[in-house]
């Protein structure tokens, strides 16, 4: 009896995970009240090979929003599109409504270099530039002109530097190379850089994938203070690190929003059947 | 989300060490149910050597509960379960503490068949706890059925015999006070008796709570503290 | 059972092929090695074989004369007139000194025989030495003055035994003279002074190279000025900013074949575009430098888009997701971080374009010019081309100074790839 009841739902779930090609209407609450961007039926298409499939979000203010997913299911290339990072690639091509605040991101006259000043990026790698730490932190109000006085660039990289937890850690070679800081701190000098054009919404595309645990736990904590004063989105492939961080957590399939709900919820009792397979660790 | 299904994890380890979680909670509990039987028939059949047997098995059952109670916080340690991984764990740790205390109530039951036995004369009030022995019994099998099968209907209906059994029980104890105030000499042994239906009384309670857990395990409802009538509106919306 | 036996045999096979795999490596080894000492040797010989020939050339055969600066036969009353000093009659004076050191020549023929001595150009040192000290007039000074080549050549090659001397065109009167110079220590090995400092000439004594590496100097800093920033520009275009379309690969497709054309056809397009249509001078180093820059275009052009496509990605993305513009993000990242690579290929197509003899060929570089050019308009002649029309010379002692011609040209090359290597490191060190 009791071997029957482990092997009859076996089959169902082979056929059920194959055969459900996602409808596409995403299960749980995508949109919210106070939203600082707001996502509408985009679509993103490399050539004629569609990316991403009518996704529509909502990420409200000060919120950490974390976006899971298997390899290849679209989510960084989501995340790209909130500051047109995706421009880079000639054979991209965005439709829908991205808005920040009020501002249409996709509008034909709107300017990157202003919208990228206003939502920053995280990357993957740590990519500190071959220069100084000073100099790196100093790279983003220098181009945009933030500051005119050497006094007040001071002011901006040590509050950068406080605000992403290193300033104690560098104080004293900030004029040394910032490609010499190990793993962490390097991810943490690239935080530093980004927050220090005082963007509104910081990116992080797999902020943790190339750092120890140490290191992550420490970007874990900064992303916890950061979301005081900033929005937040989140691609990791760590769904512990989703569950740890974030408020909201939206589960890309293949292209499709599956399914966005809060954190909590996703990791005991998510909604959609692709969202449970795929946070139990059930894909074949 | 209507079915459950241990099986399928991309690690093979996983889907072992959660279905043996499953079946030593099971056995534990056919363990509990067997211990039901054998402590109603002791006090059916005033069998002392069923009691006796019944005080035994239940240092068995004890040291189940810390064993299924170690798996659990393994698998929680080093796998780090989610959603109904996570649910399951949770689970068999709070069935195997209803699990245990069904098993005390049964070792209760045992002991006044014991002092039953001692001052045995009368058959008085006998029918009413072999009638709810068997009501819990039944109870205990759907409960584990409902496991099992993970079964939520199931669950539903062993949450409702659980009011059959409150009645059950009420009237009995109105029946028994009724005898001891007829026949004060009786008063011992129909309070030895009430006991007895009381435990059964109590097993019926954490055969709920077992079944309510089942929900929580199927649905992700927490439907504790809440009448049938609210249960069913819940699963009805999910 | 079966299974451990199984494994026994795998690990004894394995064994057994050990020293048949060592072997091999060894061999593979060996051939590597074999392969290095057969380039080292070339080079050796190479070496040896131009030093030995070339290094002769940096020393002169000087004659030792007592000259009288005498104001008649110079036919000079005012020192301080130049057109004078520049017309007198210095080779007279030698002339007279080498009747006086050997005054039993008699006859216009042995006359004419002993005066061939002292080289033809000897004049100019005299009048040098006038114009630098006017009160030598009317003096009588004892003066090194450069021997013709065929003494020369004799001296050299005569060394301690006068069997083994190379006599050459020499009468034995001439090697009496000679030996009898040799034997008052009136004539010695000095420093060569002239090969550095004056043009080309047809009496090897007096060719100097300067001429040619002037030329080579400017037709090179042309190509500098001309082909780096253009290289670099259609680079960075290409790299960061041209959409990818059948045009862009049409052009990627070009400039790769423009690195293998043979570098006589850049010749002839210069003749044909700078001289031809332009109507530019011939053998002036501007239309070499030219010439040179559409040469070494395609291989700066390659290695710069190479240098830029080895700049990480992340650096970009870093530098975008800031907020800076394309044209930031080149200035401050991309070409900083190129710039090494771009360089290091750069200099290597400048040595290359420094080497370069079949174009300037074609443009007329190759004429005989004595005169050292002082800009890139002044007709010129190049390092290689020099040695080239030096090999082709008949006299022996030209033989030894295309060596040192060789050996000048390579001392450049050497350098310029000392400063590639360094600038490199100097940049990189400075990220």
């Amino acid at each position: 009896m009791k071997d029957n009841t482990m092997n009859e739902p076996t089959d169902n779930v082979a056929t059920n995970i194959e055969e459900n090609a996602f409808s596409g209407q995403t299960v749980g609450t995508p949109l919210c009240d106070d939203a600082k961007m707001s996502m509408r039926n985009v679509n993103v298409f490399y050539d004629t090979k569609q990316a991403i499939h009518d996704v529509s979000l909502d990420i409200g203010k000060n919120e950490v929003v974390a976006m899971i997913g298997p390899s290849g299911c679209g989510k960084s290339t989501f995340l790209r599109c909130l500051n047109r990072m995706n421009d880079t690639i000639e054979s991209c091509k965005v439709t829908g409504d991205i808005k920040l605040e009020e501002l249409d991101i996709y509008h034909p006259k709107q300017d990157v270099v202003p919208l990228r000043a206003r939502v920053g990026m995280v990357f993957q790698k740590p990519n500190p530039f071959p220069k100084s730490i000073y100099d790196n932190v100093a790279y983003g109000p220098r181009i945009h002109g933030l500051v005119n006085r050497k006094y007040d660039l001071d002011e901006i990289v040590e509050s950068s530097l406080r605000r992403a937890s290193l300033w104690d850690e560098v104080k004293d070679r900030l004029h040394s190379p910032g490609t010499g800081l190990s793993g962490g701190q390097q991810q943490r000098l690239c935080i530093a850089r980004t927050i220090a054009v005082s963007p509104e919404v910081i990116l992080m595309d797999e902020p943790c994938s190339a750092l120890d645990p140490i290191a992550t736990a420490k970007i874990e904590e900064l992303i916890a203070e950061l979301s005081q004063k900033f929005t937040i989105a989140i691609v990791t492939h760590s769904m512990q690190q989703a569950a740890r961080v974030s408020h909201r957590t939206a589960y890309f399939h293949m292209g499709k929003l599956v399914e966005v709900n809060d954190t909590k919820r996703v990791f005991t009792n998510p909604e959609h059947e692709l969202t449970e397979a795929y946070i139990t660790g059930r894909f074949g | 989300m209507d079915k459950l299904h241990l099986e399928k994890h991309i690690s093979h380890q996983f889907d072992v060490d959660l279905e043996e979680l499953k079946s030593q909670a099971l056995e534990m509990g056919g363990l509990v149910e067997q211990q039901i039987i054998d402590a109603v028939s002791a006090i059916e059949h005033g069998d002392s050597d069923i009691a006796e047997r019944v005080i035994k098995v239940e240092d068995d059952i004890d040291l189940r509960e810390v064993a299924l109670d170690e798996a659990c916080t393994n698998v929680l340690a080093c796998r780090q379960p989610a959603a109904s991984d996570l649910r399951l764990v949770l689970t068999v740790t709070k069935m195997t503490r209803d699990l245990e205390r069904i098993g005390d109530e049964a070792h209760k039951i045992a002991k006044m068949a014991l002092a039953l036995h001692e001052s045995a004369d009368g058959l008085t009030g006998y029918e009413e706890a072999r009638h709810m022995g068997a009501l819990v019994q039944r109870m205990m099998q759907q409960v584990l059925d409902a496991f099992a099968r993970f079964d939520v209907e199931k669950a539903l209906d062993v949450a409702k015999a659980d009011k059959q059994v409150d009645r059950e029980y009420k009237s009995a104890m109105r029946e028994l006070v009724t005898y001891m105030m007829e026949d004060p000499r009786s008063i011992s042994r129909s309070m030895n008796i009430l006991w007895t239906l009381r435990s059964l009384e109590r097993i019926g309670d954490h055969a709920r709570n077992i079944a309510e857990h089942v929900i929580f395990l199927v649905k992700g409802l927490d439907v504790r503290h809440s009448s049938i009538k609210e249960m069913e509106r819940q699963l009805n919306k999910r | 059972m079966k299974e451990s036996s199984e494994n026994l045999n795998a690990i004894d096979l394995v064994n057994r092929s050990l020293k048949a795999r060592y072997r091999a490596e060894k061999r593979f080894k060996a051939y590597g090695i074999a392969a290095i000492l057969f380039g080292l040797a070339c080079l050796v010989i190479l070496f040896t074989d131009i030093i030995s020939k070339g290094h002769s050339a940096f020393l002169q055969t000087e004659v030792y004369l007592e000259v009288t600066f005498d104001s008649d036969r110079l036919d000079i009353d005012d020192v301080s007139n130049s057109a004078q000093l520049m017309a007198a009659d210095y080779q007279g004076i030698i002339k007279a000194a080498l009747r006086e050191r050997f005054p039993d020549v008699s006859g216009r023929r042995d006359k004419r025989t002993l005066y061939s001595l002292v080289s033809n150009g000897a004049g100019f040192s005299l009048r040098e030495m006038l114009i630098d000290d006017p009160s030598l007039l009317g003096k009588t000074v004892g003066v090194w003055l450069v021997a013709d080549d065929d003494i020369d050549t004799y001296v050299k090659s005569r060394g301690d035994n006068p069997e083994d001397a190379f006599t050459g065109r020499m009468s034995d009167k001439q090697i009496a003279w000679v030996e009898s110079l040799m034997e008052n220590d009136q004539l010695a090995l000095n420093f060569n002074t002239t090969f550095f400092t004056s043009g080309d000439s047809r009496e090897p004594e007096q060719a100097g190279i300067l001429g040619a590496v002037m030329g080579s100097l400017f037709t090179l800093i042309v190509t500098i000025v001309l082909s780096f920033p253009i290289g670099v520009a259609a680079a960075v275009y290409l790299e960061e900013y041209a959409p990818r379309n059948r045009l862009t690969d049409f052009i990627e497709v070009n400039i790769n074949n423009l690195a293998a054309v043979p570098s006589i056809i850049f010749g002839l397009l210069g003749l044909a575009i700078f001289i031809g249509f332009f109507e530019m001078h011939r053998s002036i180093p501007l239309v070499g430098g030219l010439v040179l820059s559409l040469m070494t275009l395609p291989t700066i052009i390659i290695s710069s888009r190479a240098a830029i496509k080895a700049v990480p990605p992340s650096i970009r993305d870093a530098a975008l997701g800031l907020g800076a513009s394309k044209m930031q993000m080149v200035l401050h990242h991309v070409l900083p971080l190129a710039m090494p690579g771009m360089l290091t290929g750069a200099i290597i197509g400048f040595a290359q374009a420094l080497g370069e003899t079949a174009p300037l060929l074609m443009i007329g570089m190759v004429a005989f010019i004595v005169d050292i050019p002082g800009g890139v308009a002044d007709p010129a002649t190049a390092l290689p081309v020099q040695i080239f029309l030096w090999s082709d010379s008949p006299e022996r002692a030209f033989v030894e100074r295309t060596s040192a011609a060789i050996m000048v040209l390579l001392a450049f090359l050497i350098s310029m790839n000392t400063l590639a290597i360094w600038l490199r490191k100097r940049l990189e060190r400075r990220w």
